[in-house]
């Protein structure tokens, strides 16, 4: 039979070619029980093969945890099955594409995957349901075209993203295209990356105002700036290191005003081995780069780095690509024009008030294509890059925003690719609007997810497309953000209205249900964080979202942001408003709020009892729990008021509440005194194991732990954010320790 | 010929009648009984937001069904991932899995007999890009199997033959 190792063995690259030889003889070598599982999940998650929901074997069908069979007992990763479908994840630098790689892209995801193309928050492709047999073939249909998916996970240098408006925007310093490029081929498989204990991810912005970079959420950011020198221009980078999202948001703190940009590279080179060499390693959730900078202060990180800069041998590679990085330029593929009056198809209009960008060169224009969740089929890839080559040649990208834009559009071009797009069903206007909702993968595919991000974004991206022409302007310009649980991988924390997934006991059964985020910045590369309000029932957030915008349309004064709109009206009153949405009616009054968006399948376990007893257990915690969220809440009011100590004190007070909650369950008496409540909460549910996440571990536990053991001796905005943060994500997951207390209490 | 990825595709006599969203609890109730011979079912996906995909899409380990939506004429897809031995076995166990599922759809309670399945008609889609690709040649080498499975009295015709689509024959005339 012929393979594609064959038909394409010219026309891949000789190193490429044998990073996929090796990584199938892997594949071989684990069919073979020659290579350690642990070893091999390592191995595949590098070459961006993850495992997907269920593939476990269990799958509960709404009224039993079924056991999947499939032929072998044969695993690619600890509790894995071999045969289990997974996700292929794909980088695309900078979210840079041509049409022979769309082409190509949409073939793959027809013969291996479900036909589907799914775009990423971090301007990636997914494909779902993947078999391991198939990934070789995969890469290196995808190498010969130039794309690879090594590094796509584990922990690794992920893909280096940057700003879709690049080289055409209109508020550039300069295009950070060719830095991003040279960047992301540097990095790749350096061995200087390749010892870390988390991910590492890299963006590139042009401007420090818009968002397209979203450089204050990421481990490393770069923002172009110039400056002049002795008369003439010098290029630069304003970098940030050590921002992130994941459970506790961190902002990037300032590493250098100016980067040279011949430093760029040995610069990223150092502080890849500095992270290497100090990050943690064995605590997973505290080993992300913003934990090290957080523990050294951004000064001696700084220190750290550059004296590992100065013992760096010279490699020409850091300073090749600068001649050309001053000379590149895209070609347009047609002159420019102007919309010249021409009859405008029906729908255009409102199309090109949300969808289109004029570029800061004359007569040419960026078109948004609006991915309904980031999705496209095989079919309308192919005929996007049949419109590509027509309308805009090279120059497609991929957004975070999960859409995709062909640049370079000559203007008169517009109505005829506007007429095109609808004929693929492409054509939505909405794009960066609220309409234009972002959700990670959640309990569709992930197996960490918790709520239905993308059935609550479908529900509300058809609610608010029937609307969107009597939206207001100030509410039409929103962004709203969902992520399935709390790590944030749907960027909820930089949405104004954010979301994350959890769920929530109510009698025997679970209710599904979202945080409440409100406030995150977007502007200013992801310039602030938003903070939970309240939990409300998934099948109830269309309401929290009428109510907050009718009362920002109501109540705004003139010209008045949604971020200083709500600081004005304060968390209390905004949580006041809501309140009544937190009820859940019984299962026999409205069954519906026991089950998710998009999802018939009740949401709890149905064949979960609960002892009297254990009853009675519960209605006490929850009585100790609802104390803890009260003072979680008063923290996040002190830290609004900028009363930083009393947010620190209040959300460590809530947190031993919350965890009183749980040793109260154990021993009624437990007395509430902070020393004992730690140490039985660690001897009864840490030591034991009994609390911890499947996925997360005890890593909530230990917010509490060290804001116990170390109290700050200084209080700052930033620490007591993340505190407050921090505690939230421990009540919210002691709610779900009582849920595995009345689990195991029913068996 | 040793093709195992391809797809079959059975047109609904009522167009209006297959509307997507109806089929999510159906799929679902499949899955709680494992109800087609053969398959592991595993999940369902709701693809119905994207223009010419998959539709309502359930997953099974040896192949997918999808309630497609594409070029006007909704139908049942099945998506074979697995061989299930020879090619003309595999195709003949599609064929089964296929006929079954339109059985299961049309005795559904939920759908009240809305919906019919047309068995005189299927397409059959290459899904190996390697193997089979869109050319006269890859239909020359896959008829006489298709000829076999589908009986003297079906017709096979290629439709869309050297474009950058899948390559896809007619079926036409069969009497099973």
């Amino acid at each position: 039979m012929p393979t594609w190792e064959e038909k394409l063995a010219d026309r891949l690259e000789p190193q490429l070619a044998a990073e996929i030889d090796k990584f199938e003889t892997e594949i071989t070598l684990r069919k073979q029980g020659k290579l350690d599982e642990k070893v091999f999940a390592e191995t595949r998650l590098r070459r961006g093969c993850y495992g997907q929901r269920y593939d476990n074997g269990h799958r509960h069908d709404g009224i039993r945890t079924q056991e999947l069979q499939y032929n072998s007992d044969l695993t690619k990763g600890p509790d894995t099955l071999w045969d289990a479908p997974g996700m292929q994840r794909i980088k695309i630098p900078f979210g840079g594409l041509n049409p022979d790689q769309m082409d190509v892209l949409a073939d793959l995801a027809e013969e291996y995957a479900d036909g589907v193309l799914h775009v990423t928050t971090r301007q990636d492709f997914q494909y779902h349901f993947v078999h391991i047999d198939d990934t070789p073939a995969i890469m290196r249909r995808l190498a010969a075209v130039g794309i690879t998916t090594r590094e796509a996970c584990g922990n690794s240098i992920r893909n280096v993203t940057a700003c879709p408006l690049a080289g055409v925007c209109n508020t550039e310093t300069f295009d950070v295209i060719p830095y991003a490029r040279a960047t992301a081929k540097f990095m790749l498989g350096h061995p200087d990356a390749q010892g870390f204990g988390r991910k590492f991810k890299i963006a590139f912005s042009g401007c420090r105002q818009e968002a397209c970079g979203l450089v204050n959420m990421h481990d490393m950011g770069a923002i172009a700036v110039t400056r002049v020198e002795n008369g003439k221009v010098r290029r630069g980078f304003e970098v940030y290191v050590g921002g992130g999202l994941g459970a506790v948001p961190h902002n990037a703190k300032l590493f250098e005003e100016f980067l040279p940009e011949e430093e760029l590279l040995p610069t990223t080179q150092a502080i890849s081995r500095v992270f290497a060499r100090l990050g943690e390693k064995k605590q997973r959730d505290r080993a992300r780069i913003k934990f090290l900078i957080a523990k050294l202060g951004v000064e001696e990180f700084k220190k750290l780095v550059l004296e590992e800069r100065q013992t760096l041998q010279a490699d020409p590679r850091w300073t090749d690509y600068l001649e050309d990085a001053e000379q590149y330029a895209e070609k347009p593929l047609k002159p420019p024009t102007f919309l010249n009056g021409q009859k405008r198809p029906e729908g255009f209009d409102a199309w090109y008030a949300t969808n289109v960008y004029r570029q800061k060169q004359a007569g040419y224009v960026v078109a948004s294509i609006t991915l309904p969740l980031g999705d496209l089929s095989s079919w309308q890839m192919r005929e996007l890059s049949t419109l590509a080559r027509r309308f805009s040649g090279d120059s497609v990208r991929t957004t975070v925003e999960q859409n995709m834009v062909l640049r370079w559009v000559s203007e008169n071009d517009l109505p005829d690719l506007y007429r095109e797009l609808t004929r693929i069903g492409l054509g939505a206007p909405g794009a960066g609007t609220i309409v234009d909702v972002t959700a990670c993968p959640g309990t569709d595919t992930c197996k960490l997810g918790i709520s239905s991000s993308r059935g609550l974004a479908g529900e509300l991206r058809t609610r608010l497309a029937a609307k969107a022409y009597t939206l207001d302007e100030a509410v039409k310009n929103l962004r709203i953000k969902i992520s399935g649980c709390f790590n944030s991988c749907g960027q909820h924390h930089i949405a104004d209205l954010g979301f994350y997934g959890m769920s929530i006991n109510v009698g025997n059964r679970k209710v599904p249900h979202f945080q409440v985020v409100l406030g995150g910045k977007w502007q200013d590369n992801a310039g602030a964080y938003g903070l939970p309000l309240v939990r409300v029932p998934s099948k109830r957030i269309p309401e929290v979202i009428d109510r907050v915008t009718n009362r920002y349309v109501g109540e705004r004064t003139a010209n008045e942001s949604f971020q200083d709109f709500l600081k004005r009206v304060g968390k209390k009153d905004l949580r006041a408003m809501l309140e009544d949405l937190t009820r859940i009616p019984p299962y026999e009054v409205d069954p519906s709020f026991y089950s998710d968006w998009g999802d018939p399948r009740e949401y709890t376990i149905g064949d979960m009892g609960v002892g009297e007893c254990a009853g009675e257990v519960v209605s006490v915690s929850q009585f100790a729990l609802a104390a803890a969220d009260g003072l979680v809440f008063q923290a996040q009011l002190h830290l609004e008021a900028g009363d930083y100590a009393s947010a620190d004190q209040n959300a460590y007070k809530g947190m031993l509440q919350a965890a009183l909650s749980l040793v109260r369950a154990q021993w009624p008496e437990a007395p509430d005194e902070a020393d004992s409540t730690i140490h039985e909460f660690r001897q009864r549910f840490f030591e034991t194991n009994i609390w911890g996440d499947r996925y997360a571990g005890n890593k909530f536990a230990q917010y509490l732990f060290i804001r116990h053991a170390s109290p700050p001796a200084n209080h700052s905005g930033d620490h007591a954010h993340r505190v407050v943060e921090e505690a939230q994500l421990f009540v919210d997951a002691v709610y779900r320790g009582h849920e595995i207390l009345a689990e195991r209490s029913a068996r | 010929m040793e093709l195992s990825r391809f797809g079959l595709k059975l047109f609904a006599t009522d167009p209006a009648a297959m509307q997507a969203k109806n089929f999510v609890p159906i799929f679902h109730s499949w899955i709680q009984k494992q109800a087609v011979e053969k398959h592991q079912l595993i999940d369902v996906h709701d693809y119905s937001h994207i223009h010419h995909g998959p539709g309502i899409l359930l997953v099974g380990h040896e192949g997918n069904f999808s309630t497609e939506m594409g070029e006007g004429l909704p139908g049942l897809v099945y998506f074979r991932k697995q061989p299930a031995g020879t090619f003309e076995e595999t195709v003949r166990a599609s064929v089964k899995a296929i006929l079954q599922a339109a059985t299961l759809i049309e005795a559904e309670p939920g759908l009240e007999g809305q919906i019919r399945l047309r068995r005189d008609e299927f397409l059959f889609i290459s899904n190996d890009r390697l193997l089979a690709p869109n050319n006269a040649a890859s239909f020359e080498a896959i008829r006489p199997t298709l000829g076999k499975v589908f009986g003297a009295s079906a017709s096979l015709t290629p439709v869309r033959i050297a474009t950058r689509d899948r390559l896809t024959i007619r079926i036409s005339g069969v009497a099973f």
